[in-house]
């Protein structure tokens, strides 16, 4: 019997729905799962994605990308190049895996979420898609990863980040949380497929690959490309669930928009952030990481706010603003406090490195170079253990991370701010006036206790800074420390921005 | 070493509180988590603050410090409980002769 054409089948397949006789459709589809608002029932019959495929073309297309990517995987294994990549380009591979492995299956139940409880039957038949293509993700992920495990136990924390709650990773598991599970399916497509997978994912897959070719890491280039080719088809569930959104309900839509990019954009900050600009080797940057943000978030994001008549978010000035400063503190603070993550960040401050910063940011020296300073004078010095913390930072109670956000005063000078709030006798501290804004607006499904919090109410035992680092997962073996054990120190300094060589 | 100390109990008791802060040091890039007590004054206040970041990520200057609290300089023989200090508020400690 001969296969009918696709065209000939595919638009009514696309439209089978059923009519539900024993329940009702409430029950079925409930509003706090479907989140359909103010889009009436009947409107997401006309759900329609641009890019369209069948379960076996599906399996066609996958399965020429499982057999290359594993075919350079394989070669790659054979080859000697794992044991030359630099060590500083390593702790972006354990980064990414820590931050992205179980994240991804995260995601195939948030695909999951819209494949049964989106309103439209084309909807539901893509995130099946979608579902299948975060678990191929996954298991990508944790099988690249668990070739490195026997040499270096910190690749092993691409299986167990999700599982501790160390600070970095409740991080961003907050921020999954806020996109994947906490909302209904129609603000999870505005979030996830939306904003995350079709902007943000190309900064940390697209040019974090065109880093770690340059770096040598063909197997981690290899994979990450090779995921990012699924997240720009799944990711098209997001504009045709805006276009009925903005339609009848834009206040709505303008909302979760605004609020999944800010939120995104705070976790790439410490994501790829270090790694474009103090973990990659000076000699692979391409591009800083601004202009990887430039180039891959702000055009295409502005791009996609016009063609759908959303406004600039009102938050846009501390956006444009952050990307000369969030990453540098969040870096400086993984670096003090190196002991609490499970990678060895390279401090990337030798001096042609503090150069090349900035020439990049002009304000790099001014707000961090003397900091640096005092911190490589010490290493000079022999007194490393002044630069390793007694403390812990305080964290801001929406995005997780710690408050580092410097800004500039009426009075010219820079210092970080801390945005306080009192609600119910409590005092809440964020980094940023969104981060209190979009808290206080959905306080109800973002109310996460921070690291600090749970340390302060007695939580963590001992109270101290190893009853800490027990608590957040982190044993002997995979603690942090500094990449190079400090060689860099011995170029860098307080005349480090004068001069232009590198001796590391 | 532990970083809580003694937890916070009523703020009329005679004894001293431990009391933790979410305070800065003038340019340094993070606010910190910094146990005081409710008996200190605000140069004690100073001085735990800047144990953690003069001499590790801010350089030592022959200066005096001095508290901010609620954007107000409080008085540097004041104690923390007379500030107003109460558990989880920011406090601000800087050199003076900026």
């Amino acid at each position: 019997m001969g296969l009918m054409k696709r065209e000939e089948w595919q638009e009514l397949a696309g439209d089978v729905e059923w009519t539900f006789r024993y329940v009702d459709d409430e029950a079925v589809f409930p509003e706090w799962q479907c989140g359909t608002g103010k889009v009436p029932r009947e409107v997401w019959a006309g759900w329609d994605e641009a890019y369209k495929m069948t379960y076996a073309e599906y399996v066609a297309t996958q399965s020429e990308k499982e057999a290359s990517a594993y075919s350079v995987k394989a070669a790659v294994q054979r080859s000697t190049i794992a044991d030359t990549l630099d060590e500083g380009w390593k702790s972006n591979a354990k980064l990414h895996y820590g931050a992205t492995a179980l994240a991804e299956y995260a995601a195939a139940l948030a695909e999951l979420r819209m494949a049964r409880f989106g309103l439209s039957p084309r909807w539901r038949n893509m995130a099946v898609l979608g579902c299948l293509d975060e678990i191929r993700h996954t298991q990508m992920s944790l099988y690249f990863a668990h070739e490195f495990v026997a040499k270096d136990a910190q690749f092993d924390w691409a299986q167990r980040a999700y599982h501790t709650n160390d600070w970095a990773i409740v991080a961003a598991r907050g921020l999954f949380d806020a996109l994947m599970f906490s909302p209904n399916v129609v603000d999870l497509a505005l979030g996830l497929p939306l904003t995350f997978e079709t902007g943000f994912t190309n900064l940390q897959f697209v040019a974090l690959s065109a880093d770690a070719l340059a770096a040598g890491d063909v197997n981690f280039a290899n994979l990450i490309s090779s995921i990012q080719t699924d997240e720009a088809r799944h990711a098209q569930q997001g504009g045709p669930t805006l276009e009925l959104l903005i339609k009848h309900d834009p206040i709505r839509a303008q909302w979760v928009v605004d609020k999944s990019f800010w939120l995104s954009s705070r976790l790439f900050a410490i994501l790829s952030g270090p790694s474009m600009d103090y973990y990659t080797p000076l000699a692979h940057r391409r591009y800083s990481y601004k202009e990887f943000m430039q180039e891959w978030i702000m055009t295409q994001y502005m791009r996609m706010l016009k063609e759908y008549g959303l406004k600039k978010p009102w938050y846009w000035d501390e956006f444009i603003e952050g990307l000369d400063v969030w990453h540098h503190a969040l870096h400086l603070g993984v670096w003090f406090w190196r002991p609490t993550v499970w990678w060895k960040p390279q401090a990337g401050v030798s001096r042609a490195e503090r150069v090349w910063l900035q020439s990049k940011y002009p304000t790099w020296e001014e707000l961090y170079g003397p900091i640096w300073d005092v911190i490589t004078d010490n290493l000079r010095r022999g007194k490393a253990e002044d630069t390793l913390p007694v403390t812990l930072p305080w964290l801001c109670n929406l995005c997780q991370l710690p408050i580092s956000t410097m800004s500039k005063s009426a009075n010219g000078k820079w210092s970080v701010k801390d945005f306080s709030l009192d609600h119910n006798d409590y005092t809440y501290h964020f980094c940023s006036r969104v981060c209190r804004q979009i808290w206080w607006e959905d306080r109800d499904s973002m109310h996460l206790k921070t690291v600090l919090e749970r340390f302060l109410s007695g939580e963590v035992q001992p109270a101290d800074l190893g009853g800490a680092l027990a608590w957040m997962g982190i044993t002997p073996d995979v603690a942090g420390e500094d990449a190079y054990a400090y060689r860099w120190a011995k170029s860098g300094g307080a005349a480090a921005a004068a001069e232009g060589r590198s001796t590391r | 070493m532990s970083l809580v100390g003694s937890p916070v109990s009523s703020p009329v008791s005679s004894e001293p509180q431990a009391i933790p802060i979410n305070a800065l040091f003038g340019s340094d890039f993070v606010t910190l988590l910094v146990v005081v007590l409710s008996t200190d004054t605000m140069a004690d206040v100073s001085r735990k603050v800047a144990a953690n970041v003069v001499g590790k990520r801010i350089a030592p200057r022959r200066a005096d410090m001095a508290v901010y609290y609620r954007d107000e300089l409080v008085p540097k023989d004041w104690t923390v409980a007379r500030a107003g200090i109460t558990p989880l508020q920011f406090v601000l400690v800087d050199y003076v002769d900026d």
